[in-house]
């Protein structure tokens, strides 16, 4: 957690909301509350299909208005870890409605080469209300170990930016 | 909301750094423009490698490599980076919008709680 808080590779945000951990988790796990907060104002989610088990697939539809008709943006992944209104992690790939479809099997690995991302929610409760960790990272599709790639990019960037200053 | 064209040029950017060689070959490039030759000097790889390296790394669009004679000194590009660090920038504004709209749907939720526990 504290090596990618500050990396420029992830999104990590902490709220805490007025809400008991079971609702919350239901917010994740369960289309109907899904729908309610995933896409912007004027998006709906027609289809919201999680098996909400380790290596489920995850497959959310987003449909946005624009002049041409709706766009639909389409979330592909697969669930890494499921521990009940705890922890969730899942992978997740973004195509456009022409754009290539995963197979759900092969993550990351389907023509096009779409981005595969990690998306880590960690809840824990805190009387009534429920404290939340979510993690969004970016996963080099071909790597499986990345591990330090996002240190050696940090310090590449930091190098590049010294030498800029000379 | 990131088009499917800028996931591409991020996956080949992702691939070409996913590689110590080629993440030295950079760091080494952010010193100054090289030649393959000096490029392959710290290296126990052959100079084929090597090139095989810094074409991963022209395609990705990090090393622009010169039109000079045989010699074709090889430059670093940063552009492609820039993107990658602003990844996170350009998702979490999605982020932040999608936890005020749960939060805003949690609201909702405990009102028609409280209206229906008034109906009790």
């Amino acid at each position: 957690m504290t090596d990618t808080q500050n990396s420029r590779d992830a999104v990590v945000i902490e709220r805490t909301f007025d809400a008991p951990v079971v609702l919350i988790w239901r917010m994740w796990t369960e289309p109907e509350f899904l729908k309610e907060w995933y896409g912007p104002d004027g998006a709906s989610i027609p289809i919201a299909n999680m098996d909400v088990r380790v290596g489920g697939i995850r497959r959310v539809c987003m449909e946005m208005p624009s002049p041409n008709g709706p766009m639909q943006m389409w979330f592909t992944g697969e669930y890494r870890e499921v521990v009940e209104h705890q922890r969730l992690v899942y992978t997740e790939s973004v195509s456009a409605e022409s754009g290539p479809v995963l197979s759900p099997t092969s993550p990351g690995t389907a023509g096009g080469h779409p981005m595969m991302t990690e998306v880590r929610v960690e809840l824990e409760a805190v009387g009534n209300r429920t404290k939340m960790v979510m993690t969004h990272a970016g996963v080099p599709s071909d790597s499986p170990g990345a591990a330090g790639w996002a240190m050696a990019l940090d310090k590449l960037a930091a190098n590049i930016a010294t030498n800029r200053g000379r | 909301m990131t088009t499917a064209i800028d996931e591409d040029r991020l996956t080949e950017t992702f691939a070409a750094l996913a590689n110590s060689t080629r993440r030295a070959i950079l760091a080494r490039l952010a010193e100054g423009g090289a030649t393959v030759n000096e490029l392959a000097e710290p290296f126990t790889l052959t100079l084929p490698a090597i090139s095989k390296h810094i074409k991963v790394l022209e395609r990705a669009g990090l090393v622009v490599r010169g039109q000079r004679a045989q010699y074709r000194p090889c430059v670093l590009d940063a552009t492609p980076l820039e993107a990658v660090s602003t990844w996170a920038d350009r998702y979490r504004p999605v982020w932040e919008a999608r936890f005020d709209r749960m939060d805003d749907y949690l609201r909702q939720l405990r009102r028609q709680e409280g209206a229906s526990e008034a109906d009790d």
